[in-house]
């Protein structure tokens, strides 16, 4: 068992906690144990925060990862946004020494101090590595392949770029989590300009919705396109953007796309056998029944 | 004539040149309406006449079929009529009975949307072309020997390097100087860009090799006269211009035993005429007697006799070196050489004529060449960079592209000047360096840093602060209280009128021909392009050969070039140049005129027509006829043109086959 | 400069718009951008590929080169008060294109700090500010979701600050630190007004 600090964010235990309960009990079966990351916060949004206060993102990311470093526990999480301020704060407060004098300052008022002895992971990531687990692993874990679903997926932002602040080696058209979908039995789908951006980061999506969701709406139309059954993110942020977009869609522009939208982790649980209602997706905003219909 | 006179049979070969011809021209028409022409023994088409199972076509052709000429229908006589007169040799062919049909630079390209028209003018083309190859004639060319020497006009770095790998190559070469130095504008330059090297430093050494070098003369303040003869042959006339002071080799040939001049300067000390110094672009003075700068080559006064008053007081200065003559005049010298490399480089455009900048209307515009002279450490203000209104340093710079270069009103030049981007980045360097906290600001439409290192120049420049904005200056107007200029412009970037008040304004000027071009190119026959720059003969694949045999071109001349263009240029002209002087002779196309000599009534008016001086009258067997040198005959055709009475026969455009050619096109084939 | 019309209408109408280089730049500006940002944005060369990379430039007149541009101009007023600048989605697809190696979003992002210094900052920003100071969450947990997550057989409440509020005042302190609560109740109190 390799075993990580679970960094919940917002989203996924306050708005789809399906995510939550599904990366518990998926990555279980594929030999990862998630830890509780007790009395952690918002990341914070990096969006949000960062744009107005830059120090205050770096010293309440650190106060997190802090979290961790007490536990000794590297940190994982399933959530770009989370990604990014939780890995990024954690790279540079790691080589910036300024960066980490500055935030240990603010820290230290609470008897806290980052040390830069954690790493952290995205769950997805830590999917796609043979060291931990591996795109093998996943397959065998599938008890309900499925078969005969066109699954679209969505990197999301975040997960990525910028890429010489990642670990990763390409944003422009990455094809690993298509081989975790494509493990599930299902085939993942390409469509046209694949890694923009769902629209919701950045404060825009609270700043001029209509906005956002005129990028969301473009994602649709694509996704679309290529004859996609569901989208699959990595990211409940962009999940909201996507399931709950389609709703604000509908009411804004007068379209409807009915797509149903699962994060991987909930894409995993049903092809490991966990019900609809295991993973709560009746609190999905759009209806996964035509989806789940094809797999049941 | 005594061959044997036999029916003529003529190969035909249609050429698909890939598409270019087969994707216009029907060539299996072509070659089948070829093979219904008189004397025609065979047709037939490849993709690639000139590819060498194309030439094999033609050489097996030959022998098979027993032919006495040969046409291919393909490109331009320009590109392959030597591949196609090298088959016909190796077929067993005297390779005059070669003729050539363009079908593709006269026809397919421009007649790409008619492929009837195209191909019908193509059997026109063929039939022409079968015509006179049936009239062809065995010609051998003329061998003439190679005088062992070159000549390099105008002594800039360009024609430094070339005359230094002449000479190098062990070829005597006379490197010939209007003004006093060698040097040229590299000389007036403070740094070069993108290494940032100081120019004299890198330049001097070759200025001092090219002055000592036993290969070369070297005739400063010396210009060409007066050309004549031929690649090979060349004589040419200089003009030694009236320096009024002897060199200590010109004082010893008279006699002066340790005379002439040694550089000491004490004529300079006691003249008391004071005139601008056009090295220094008239920034600082010079006095009537003259050297331009400490490290000119050869190191020998000159005597400005426009405004020396004649005093004498510099004789008496000069004392027993006895170097000065204040009576000297102009002395003429006839020099044989085998070719020639023409390097007369450029001057800046007169860039007040673009009155919207204000140059030479306000006192804090200056060209670029100014700016050089005035970042110098040896130029007239020992370096630091001052504003000429009223000496003060400047703490913000505009620096404006394009001055006149991209300019098709008909006032520029419409062609970009390729060095200014780069040399103006380095003076923003400059500024900044040299003056802590002075601003520059670069207008600009493209920065085109194309070269090696030149990207990177750019993106230095940019890190150390130079603020670029991007939009051409559309003017200038002066504050008449602070003499500031007001600079104004678009910043198209940011899509908003600018209006940037700075202590002075350098302009990129754009550059042209320097002012003798136009005579010299006249004097060697060479041509020049719209824009006056000398003519190469093939922009691509002979770029420092000219259409004139033995003269060749390196640097500026040839058209906007950098220092490591130049030179290259340089180095490249001067290995061509060297290689009819290594061969030691020349084959001359043997296309001479020739009289006959029984027509000839020595009458002499063709020898007055001639524009190559070929043609003489000589007596023979008691009568007197027209001769030809058959080394300076072009085979132009105006003696032939012209003569009354038909004696003269040009060779390869022989009136017969002229005919015949004029008849099958007007006759269409029909007998 | 002012021309001195009666009529405030035509001395806005007809302001100054060239740009003099001088009286309305901040040289100080690109330094706390760079500063911010970590990104060598005084280099930007003005390609237009992050305008090609973003996704709300073909939908807005959101152009993230003009804010390059104004960067390295110093126009700082004219950066931070354009609406504009709070529609960067913060994707990073042109950090990912620039070929001067530059993170164009991260100007943005040290732009938008420095905006909010001056107090111009969209609302929902400091909304999100007001509900991680109260509950730790910039999104937190209801009623319905409570229910839900009982029924999946989580506990009502994640392991968070939402499970263990005795973290709360840390994160308080740390906000406070930066006096942020503060500055977010007033700015929006004073939009009430």
């Amino acid at each position: 068992m390799h075993e990580y600090a679970f960094f919940l964010g917002c989203i996924a235990p306050n708005r789809y906690p399906g995510c939550e309960a599904a990366a518990i009990r998926t990555s279980r079966n594929v030999g990862i144990e998630l830890l509780p990351l007790k009395g952690a916060s918002c990341c914070p949004a990096p969006g949000a925060f960062g744009a107005v206060d830059l120090r205050v993102w770096y010293a309440m990311a650190a106060r997190n990862i802090c979290l961790a470093e007490e536990m000794g526990k590297d940190i994982t999480l399933i959530c770009n946004g989370c990604y990014k301020s939780i890995y990024e704060v954690n790279e540079r407060l790691k080589e910036d020494d300024e960066l980490r004098d500055e935030a240990n300052e603010v820290l230290a008022e609470i008897d806290m101090e980052f040390k830069g002895s954690v790493d952290v992971y995205h769950l997805a990531e830590l999917y796609y590595d043979p060291k931990v687990c591996g795109v093998e692993k996943i397959r065998e874990s599938v008890v309900r392949p499925l078969d005969g679903t066109k699954i679209a997926v969505h990197y999301g932002c975040h997960l990525l770029k910028p890429l010489k602040e990642r670990r990763f080696t390409n944003s422009e058209n990455p094809m690993w989590i298509e081989e975790l979908v494509d493990a599930l039995g299902a085939e993942a789908v390409q469509y046209r300009n694949k890694m923009q951006c769902c629209g919701a980061g950045g404060g825009v999506r609270g700043f001029d919705l209509a906005h956002s969701l005129d990028i969301t709406n473009e994602k649709m139309i694509n996704i679309a396109e290529a004859g996609a059954d569901a989208l699959t993110e990595v990211c409940p942020f962009c999940q909201l953007q996507f399931d709950r977009g389609q709703v604000e869609i509908k009411d804004k522009f007068g379209i409807e796309w009915g797509l149903p939208v699962l994060h991987y982790n909930e894409l995993l649980g049903l092809a490991q056998g966990m019900s609809p209602q295991e993973l709560a997706l009746d609190l999905h905003a759009i209806d996964c029944k035509p989806f789940l219909d094809k797999i049941l | 004539m005594a061959e044997e006179i036999k029916q003529p049979r003529i190969g035909v070969f249609v050429c698909h040149c890939g598409t270019n011809i087969a994707g216009t021209i029907d060539v299996e028409a072509v070659k089948d309406y070829a093979a219904t022409l008189p004397n025609v023994a065979v047709a037939d088409h490849y993709q690639y006449m000139c590819s060498t199972p194309g030439q094999q076509m033609i050489q097996d052709a030959i022998k098979e079929h027993d032919l006495t000429g040969v046409v291919v229908a393909a490109c331009t006589p320009r590109l392959h009529e030597p591949t196609f007169r090298t088959a016909t040799k190796e077929g067993g062919l005297n390779p005059f009975r070669f003729e050539m049909a363009n079908i593709r630079d006269q026809n397919s390209w421009v007649h790409m949307h008619d492929a009837e028209g195209a191909t019908e003018k193509a059997k026109d083309a063929v039939r022409i072309a079968v015509a006179k190859a049936s009239l062809l004639e065995d010609l051998y060319p003329k061998s003439v020997p190679v005088e062992h020497a070159a000549m390099v006009v105008g002594a800039g770095v360009g024609g430094i390097q070339a005359a230094l790998d002449l000479a190098n190559a062990g070829i005597k070469t006379y490197l010939i100087e209007k003004s006093p130095t060698v040097g040229g504008r590299m000389s007036q330059l403070d740094k070069t860009f993108p290494t940032l090297d100081c120019s004299q430093c890198i330049l001097t050494p070759k200025m001092v090799d090219v002055g000592r070098h036993p290969n070369i003369e070297l005739h400063t303040y010396t210009e060409v006269e007066a050309v004549d003869g031929y690649i090979g042959n060349f004589e040419i006339t200089l003009r030694k211009k009236a320096r009024g002071v002897m060199s200590q080799d010109e004082a010893t040939a008279k006699g002066i035993v340790g005379g002439g001049c040694n550089g000491c300067g004490d004529c300079e000390a006691v003249c008391p005429v004071i005139k601008p110094n056009p090295f220094e672009l008239g920034m600082a003075p010079r006095k009537a007697i003259y050297i331009y700068h400490p490290q000119v080559v050869p190191l020998v006064y000159t005597v400005d006799f426009d405004s020396c008053v004649k005093c004498g007081l510099c004789v008496e200065a000069c004392g027993d070196k006895k170097a000065i003559d204040l009576e000297m005049e102009d002395t003429f010298e006839t020099v044989k050489v085998g070719s020639v490399i023409l390097a007369t480089g450029y001057e800046i455009f007169p860039v007040e004529k673009k009155r919207e900048w204000g140059y030479k209307q306000f006192d804090n515009v200056i060209t670029s060449l100014e700016f050089e002279r005035l970042i110098c450490a040896s130029g007239p203000t020992g370096g630091h960079l001052v504003r000429p209104s009223d000496g003060e340093t400047p703490m913000k710079v505009a620096f404006l592209l394009c001055a006149g270069s991209r300019d098709n009103t008909g006032v520029g030049k419409p062609y970009c000047s390729r060095f200014c981007c780069m040399y103006s980045l380095k003076h923003a360097h400059q500024v900044m360096e040299k003056i802590p906290g002075c601003q520059p600001y670069i207008f600009y439409m493209d920065i085109r840093s194309f070269g090696k290192m030149y990207e990177e120049f750019y993106y230095r420049i940019q890190n150390e602060g130079a603020k670029f904005i991007r939009g051409r200056v559309a003017n200038i107007l002066e504050d008449p209280k602070t003499k500031n200029l007001h600079v104004y412009a678009e910043d198209t970037l940011l899509g908003r009128p600018v209006d940037i008040e700075v202590d002075m304004a350098v302009l990129a000027a754009a550059i042209q021909p320097a002012a003798d071009t136009d005579h010299v190119r006249h004097l060697f026959g060479v041509s020049c392009s719209q824009d006056g720059w000398l003519l190469e003969a093939h922009p691509k694949l002979n770029p420092c050969g000219t259409t004139t045999a033995g003269i060749f071109l390196a640097g500026v001349c040839q058209g906007p070039k950098d220092i490591p263009d130049t030179v290259a240029q340089a180095e490249g002209a001067a290995s061509a140049a060297s290689i009819p002087i290594h061969m030691g002779k020349v084959d001359l196309e043997p296309y001479f005129a020739q009289c006959i000599e029984e027509k000839c009534a020595g009458c002499g008016m063709c020898v007055n027509q001639c524009p190559y001086s070929a043609l003489d009258l000589i007596e023979k067997d008691g009568r007197t006829v027209m001769h030809v040198t058959e080394a300076k005959c072009k085979g132009c055709g105006t003696c032939g043109g012209f003569c009354p009475g038909g004696a003269i026969y040009m060779q390869h455009f022989t009136t017969p086959q002229i005919v015949a050619q004029i008849d099958a096109f007007l006759l269409g084939g029909e007998e | 400069m002012a021309k001195g019309y009666n009529d405030p209408a035509m001395e806005e109408k007809f302001q100054d718009r060239y740009f003099h280089a001088t009286t309305e730049t901040n040289p100080e500006f690109i330094k706390e951008i760079e500063r911010l940002g970590r990104t060598h944005a005084h280099m930007c060369f003005q390609c237009g590929t992050c305008t090609g990379s973003c996704p709300s430039a073909p939908r807005s007149s959101y152009r993230i080169r003009k804010f390059m541009r104004r960067a390295v101009l110093g126009l700082e007023k004219e950066a931070l008060t354009d609406p504009d600048l709070w529609l960067c989605t913060t994707c990073y697809s042109c950090a990912d294109r620039c070929p001067r190696d530059i993170a164009p979003t991260d100007v943005i992002m040290a732009m938008r700090n420095l905006a909010f210094k001056e107090d111009i900052v969209p609302r929902n920003f400091l909304k999100t500010i007001q509900l991680i100071y109260k509950t730790g969450h910039g999104v937190p947990n209801n009623d319905a979701n409570r229910a839900a997550r009982l029924k999946l057989g989580l506990e009502a409440e994640p392991e968070t600050t939402h499970k263990y509020p005795e973290f709360i005042p840390g994160i308080q302190k740390i906000l406070d630190h930066y006096d942020m609560k503060e500055t977010a109740d007033r700015i929006l109190s004073e939009g009430e007004q």
